[in-house]
């Protein structure tokens, strides 16, 4: 029982890097009905954002918990930019062609970045280990043991998609967001700027997953160019798992795969990734439009 | 003053022509009406005119200002309202929500609250079901509600795109008489209808569209006697 407790607690956590994870994938197929196949190369950035900024200000030292949620709130800002850009360069332009083109691009864009940062002479193709950013220590509580970092990434998880939910749900641009996915010829006639509405979806998507980044490799500290490939697959069933273009499916889906891997990995380690891929199907077999989607309309 | 001049417009999609030069004029308080057959051309037009189509040749002027180049957002701003073909409702959003996203770009709460306030009472059955998802609502409740959101967002040209689709005649009646109230306000109104025994009725001119064209043009009364409009359009 308190191994499985125990493991439950990994499971949450790690569960937690695929839901923010999995919200960029939902967050953008919900606005424009393309899977950002680069979406998992924002978690990378994230990551060496943040060894840069640790190492140029702070030359590597710990910082501290204050700080360090600081520094990895700007780094991922920068990283929620970089969305934007993205969006602007390689999307944008194909809007209005079929998403597969979109798609195409995608992962045009994953390849260029990943070979680009091993080409870069400060990056390089070689793992570096990132910074430890504060003072860890454990909490046990009966024979479950709790590490401090673990706590930090749940609840600061759980805290930021609560705050994207109430976002969503009770502000204007949460409703004007909702709207664009709804319909977004529509929306334009309501007056509302599609353009502005599609980067803040992708500043908050490449946000989110660069914060994931930084929870993730605290916990697994080592980066390199292509680091995010896998976590960026688990995250994207994930979304499907939940039903993609659903922000709480996301999230559930997060949780579920996270969960399921850990118990995995407990007992036949080679097999958890594949796992993954089992619930998946599972899942859809039962429930083609993912637990909380809705069945897709198709619309003219 | 002339709210709207079309000159020579041209729009396609990849290689079909949708649009083969249309040329057209609304003063203001007028209604006008766009009729013709299926697949002529009307839908483009509005689509072209709110900024959601590029046209590749000629020119769009709301009040003297050439508008082909600018954005949908901008082109609500300048006080185009449109009414789109099938409603378009946001299926995702409650009654309520639909009313505010059209007083998206409206600044003055007290103002949209008065106008939401006056929807209602002009269609109580809106009011009833305001936080409803209004993917539960009837075709003609949608439809009330598409021309509740005109309402609200309240430009000076309101455009609609065949507001009679689908519903029953008393709808029918309601909708167009909501139509002649928003004239009657000061709205001048572009429509395109289908029904164009019920948009000659109500409109002071009209221009009949025929394969990406205007074929025929005149006062909306003297239409219903042309022969050519009768046999054609009026189906006598
Ligand atoms: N998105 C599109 N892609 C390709 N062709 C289109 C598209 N929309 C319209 N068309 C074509 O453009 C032409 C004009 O269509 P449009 O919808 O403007 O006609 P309409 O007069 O509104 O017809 P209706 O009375 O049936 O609504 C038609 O031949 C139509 O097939
Ligand atoms: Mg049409």
């Amino acid at each position: 029982m308190d191994n499985f407790l125990q493991l439950l607690i990994y499971g949450l956590q790690l569960g937690s890097i695929y839901a923010l994870l999995a919200i960029g994938y939902t967050m953008v197929f919900g606005i424009i009905r393309m899977i950002n196949m680069a979406h998992c190369d924002f978690l990378m950035m994230g990551c060496y954002m943040v060894y840069f900024l640790v190492s140029v200000l702070f030359g590597g030292e710990m910082i501290g918990p204050a700080v360090a949620l600081l520094v990895v709130m700007a780094g991922s800002s920068v990283i929620g930019m970089v969305g934007v850009g993205i969006e602007r360069v390689a999307y944008r332009p194909l809007r209005n062609r079929p998403t597969i083109m979109c798609m195409i691009s995608a992962i045009g864009v994953s390849i260029f970045t990943q070979n680009l940062f091993r080409a870069l002479p400060f990056i390089g193709p070689n793992p570096r280990s990132f910074p430890k950013l504060i003072e860890d220590f454990t909490i046990n509580v009966g024979a479950v043991k709790i590490s401090f970092t673990r706590i930090v990434t749940v609840t600061l998880s759980i805290f930021i998609m609560l705050l994207l939910w109430f976002v969503i749900q009770n502000t204007k641009i949460g409703m004007h967001m909702r709207a664009v996915s709804n319909d977004k010829d529509a929306a334009a006639l309501m007056g509302v700027n599609i353009n502005r509405v599609i980067s803040i979806t992708f500043f908050i998507g490449a946000f989110l997953a660069a914060v994931s980044g930084s929870f993730y490799a605290s916990s697994y500290p080592v980066m390199q160019p292509t680091m995010a490939v896998t976590l960026g697959n688990k995250a994207f069933i994930a979304a499907v798992c939940g039903g993609i273009g659903d922000i709480r499916g996301a999230v559930l889906g997060g949780f579920v795969i996270g969960v399921a891997e850990i118990l995995v990995t407990s007992v036949w380690s080679e097999f958890a990734y594949g796992f993954c891929f089992l619930v998946l199907v599972v899942i859809l077999l039962f429930k083609p439009e993912g637990l909380l989607g809705k069945p897709m309309t198709e619309k003219v | 003053m002339r709210m709207l001049d079309v000159k020579d417009l041209h729009v396609s999609y990849g290689a079909i022509k949708a649009l083969r030069g249309v040329d057209f004029h609304v003063e203001e308080g007028e209604i006008v009406a766009l009729i013709g057959s299926n697949g002529a051309g009307k839908t483009t037009t509005l689509r072209t005119i709110s900024g959601l189509e590029r046209a590749f040749k000629g020119e769009i002027l709301f009040k003297g200002e050439n508008i082909c180049r600018t954005a949908p957002d901008k082109i609500v701003g300048m006080g185009i309202t449109h009414v789109p073909e099938g409603r378009r409702v946001f299926t995702n959003l409650t009654v309520m929500g639909n009313l505010k996203m059209a007083a998206s770009l409206r600044k003055d709460k007290a103002a949209v609250k008065r106008d939401v306030e006056a929807v209602f009472d002009r269609f109580p059955r809106l009011k009833e079901r305001m936080n409803q998802s209004a993917l539960t609502l009837s075709g003609g409740e949608q439809q009330m509600l598409a021309v509740g959101r005109a309402m609200v967002t309240g430009g000076e040209l309101i455009m609609m795109d065949e507001p009679s689709m689908g519903l029953a005649p008393m709808i029918v009646e309601e909708i167009f008489h909501v139509i002649d109230e928003m004239h009657r306000s000061g709205k001048t109104i572009l429509l395109v209808e289908q029904n164009a025994m019920m948009a000659l009725k109500y409109a002071d001119r009209a221009y009949v569209y025929e394969t990406g064209s205007v074929r025929l043009e005149g006062n909306a009364k003297e239409m219903l006697n042309n022969p050519i409009v009768k046999e054609t359009y009026l189906g006598a």
